[in-house]
């Protein structure tokens, strides 16, 4: 009750203050608290603007197209809830993530949205759409038909199209068309959120002392929870508020890598930080992968928002012959002077199982010592990761 | 299961099945190349190339019938593939690692294709192969179609079949054949006919043939649909059931309840599927499985048509759209009840089984039941949970009459 009440307080605290004069520890603070309750700010900006929201699954989803529209783009980035009420629907040898939204949707903690955009990389993803559809109904829901071939020259062409047929149900939905200068500006918008988030990430990798695990992946996760204008203004400050600052330590810091598709739970990160863990690179659809490269401002958007899915940090989703992500991974692992990998899968992705064995492959050639820890949204036990975590971070070396 | 042995087909099923396998060693010594190829996939431009296509598939049905997926999907296991993977891609893979191989080698390929209109594991599959045995792999990307076909997703196929065909012409150094292609559309044409028109008369009651004998006869269709050989044997077959009708011979003793059989069948479990299903006087009449391979070309514009075959399979569609195609099935085959198996090995088929299970009642009024199990692998079987839901299911069947 207590700290319910504190909460509370904290909230009011906020807003009353207003968001220019924060600082770091504040700005941190919000973002923890919209991690916390990831509806929070999207129902505000509802409230404020009468406007509409459109969630999306994680994360091969042209945000910008639904920020063009005057929607606000929400990431459904699953929750620590049971996932009871979503077993009636999805068998439990589904993906959890997407058990997880859906049972999140049918507790009712994402009725501020009015439609939803599912990318296709799996097949629980393409599956889900008519469930949904069925047991949570939503006055817009989209699939996002993601190429799944990447090398050939009909997949760039047929990405355009598919981000028209988007672009074009968005405008149905809005019921005005989305103008050349009105995407332009969100890729800007958005550009520059990567762009922020990818020095954050730098300055945690150099001192994250400064800036911890558990902080960044937070301000990551915050970004697609609320709106991207006010994201950037508190990262912009936060960035701002960080200069200078390095941390006392130094660099005596177990360089990690960690590969998956999404990051969770994010409790682990705490062990990380505490055990004297530093992420230096990953390649999850909720961390680096979601922020690297950027959309080319100069040239038509469609096709530019085609050639970044293209040329995004290969996932196991889409299918090349010769699995480029464990050539990624061990590049990676070398140039940033890595000292492990841990592949965090989520239980029951097959894409991800399926290239495990050619990635902790190239991983062993390359020297760098890889630990596989399976998680379950809902379900996942975090005291046995905790202990596996430890002897890794021993096994490297550690403190 | 003692009936479906009176077919006279099925000796020569044995036959040709073995003289397909034959052509495929002979192929290595004669320096054919050898594809794998997915069940659902356009063979025939391969047919067309002179190319010897094996589906890996099969490899995989054949070792879940022969109950040892579990052994060979241990193998696959001990290098961290999971063992709720598709069952026929861990039999797969378990066997480029095993030590021992209780229904022969996989037929290793020369070059990989797969077509993804089935699901995302086939792909995964044929992609690790492709690393494993250090072929090429191709990939036909079928994009969901919903409810009505649309010509950027059918556009982005035809453009991917023509980036197949210049991959064929450089693996065969020859130009491609379009004569020949129309020739192999032609006999597939025709082996789908015939198939369907055996699939078909088990909606007569009592029926001659259902789908446990299209289980059991289904390999040619799959595999050697574009040949001669199988319009032969399909032809047959159909004259054998065509005997049978006259001869008042039936599927089962004494046919009063037809059923719809949602997809796949458990292969290590066939005969006792089959009894059980028979003990009750139920024919399991049609499944959309069986009835995948349904196909008809228009070999006035080829490329487009295969694209349009290929991609509208049922697995690709949606939600809604699959619904109708059930009921469509349970209205040709007047079917008195419904049962879906939600198959761990397969996604796309059994996501949405259990929100369908309700629609499908309520809006038929017929009785139906869902149950979980594996198609190949027999540690995710119990015939008491099975039992548990069939046998309310036919209790019901019955007082419905």
């Amino acid at each position: 009750m207590l700290k319910c009440l504190l909460k509370r307080k904290r909230t009011h605290y906020y807003l009353q203050k207003g968001e220019n004069q924060l600082d770091k520890a504040e700005i941190i603070g919000l973002f923890q608290k919209v991690a916390e309750n990831p509806g929070w700010q999207a129902r505000q900006w509802k409230e404020e603007r009468k406007g509409k929201i459109i969630g999306f699954l994680l994360t091969d989803v042209p945000e910008e197209l639904i920020h063009a529209a005057g929607f606000l783009p929400y990431g459904i980035c699953g929750g620590q809830n049971r996932l009871d009420s979503a077993i009636a629907h999805l068998q439990n040898w589904a993906c959890s993530y997407v058990r997880s939204s859906l049972a999140l949707a049918l507790e009712r903690k994402l009725d501020f949205l009015d439609g939803l955009i599912i990318p296709q990389p799996c097949d629980t993803t393409r599956m889900v759409l008519g469930i949904w559809q069925h047991a949570s109904p939503l006055p817009f829901l989209q699939n996002f038909r993601l190429p799944r071939q990447v090398n050939r020259p009909s997949a760039r062409e047929y990405l355009i199209g598919e981000l028209a047929q988007l672009k074009e149900q968005l405008e149905i939905y809005r019921g005005a068309r989305i103008s050349n200068e009105e995407l332009r500006n969100s890729i800007k918008l958005y550009n520059n959120n990567r762009s922020l988030l990818r020095k954050l990430y730098l300055i945690h990798e150099q001192n994250p002392e400064i800036l911890s695990t558990k902080v960044l992946y937070t301000l990551i996760k915050g970004s697609m929870l609320m709106p991207r204008e006010k994201v950037n203004e508190l990262l912009t400050k936060l960035l701002k508020a960080l200069e200078g600052e390095t941390s006392p330590s130094g660099n005596d810091h177990i360089r990690l890598i960690i590969s998956g598709t999404i990051l969770e739970p994010f409790e682990l990160l705490d062990y990380l930080d505490e055990g004297g863990g530093v992420i230096v690179g990953d390649d999850l659809q909720n961390g680096f992968r979601y922020i690297e490269g950027d959309v080319k401002e100069d040239v038509d958007p469609l096709e530019a928002l085609a050639d970044r899915q293209l040329n995004r940090i290969p996932f196991a989703g889409y299918d090349l012959e010769r699995n480029p992500r464990r050539f990624f991974l061990s590049k990676m692992a070398v140039q940033k002077k890595a000292r492990g990998v841990i592949f965090l899968h989520l239980k029951h992705c097959e894409p991800e199982n399926y290239d495990y064995y050619d990635n902790a492959q190239a991983l062993e050639k390359a020297g760098i010592p890889s630990i596989r820890i399976e998680t379950e949204f809902g379900i996942t036990s975090l005291g046995q990761i905790l202990t596996r975590i430890q002897a890794f971070l021993e096994l490297l070396g550690g403190k | 299961m003692s009936e479906k042995k009176t077919f006279k087909t099925a000796a020569r099923m044995k036959e040709i099945m073995q003289e397909y396998y034959a052509k495929g060693a002979a192929a290595k010594e004669k320096r054919i190349p050898v594809a794998w190829v997915t069940a659902i996939f356009p063979v025939e431009l391969l047919y067309a190339a002179g190319i010897f296509p094996y589906y890996p598939e099969n490899f995989g049905a054949l070792a879940s019938a022969r109950k040892v997926a579990d052994k060979l999907s241990r193998y696959a296991e001990a290098k961290g593939y999971a063992h709720d993977l598709c069952g026929y891609a861990r039999c797969g893979i378990g066997d480029a690692y095993a030590e021992e191989h209780p229904v022969g080698e996989i037929l290793k390929p020369d070059v990989t294709f797969c077509c993804n209109t089935q699901c995302g594991s086939l792909s995964k599959w044929f992609e690790v192969a492709s690393r494993f045995y250090n072929v090429p792999y191709f990939l036909l990307d079928a994009p969901q179609i919903l409810d009505q076909p649309e010509e950027l997703a059918t556009g982005y196929y035809v453009d991917q079949l023509k980036e197949m065909i210049a991959f064929l012409e450089e693996i065969t150094g020859k130009p491609f054949d379009y004569d020949r292609l129309l020739e192999v559309l032609h006999l597939s044409n025709e082996t789908c006919r015939l198939w369907n028109e055996i699939l078909d008369t088990a909606a007569m009651k009592p029926a001659p043939f259902g789908f446990f004998d299209a289980c059991f006869h289904m390999a040619p269709i799959v595999t050697m649909r574009g040949t001669r050989e199988a319009v032969e044997y399909y032809q047959a077959l159909k004259e054998e059931v065509d005997e049978r009708i006259k001869e008042g011979k039936y599927a089962i003793p004494n046919e009063r309840f037809k059923i719809y059989f949602d997809h796949i069948p458990l292969w290590p479990k066939l005969r006792w599927f089959s009894e059980l299903f028979a003990s009750h006087n139920s024919l399991v009449a049609v499944s959309q499985y069986t009835h995948s391979w349904a196909y008809s070309f228009d070999l006035e514009r080829p490329l487009e048509s295969l694209a349009e075959n290929y991609t509208e399979e049922f697995v690709n569609r949606s939600f809604e759209h699959r619904l109708q195609l059930k009921m469509n099935f349970f209205r040709k085959y007047g079917v008195d009840g419904f049962v879906l198996f939600s198959n761990r090995s397969c996604k796309p088929t059994s996501l949405g089984l259990y929100d369908k299970r309700s629609v499908l009642s309520e809006r038929t009024g017929l009785p139906g039941v869902v149950f979980d199990a594996d198609m190949s692998d027999l540690r995710f079987f119990s015939e008491a949970q099975i039992l548990a839901r069939l046998e309310p299911f036919f209790e019901q069947l019955a007082s419905s009459q």
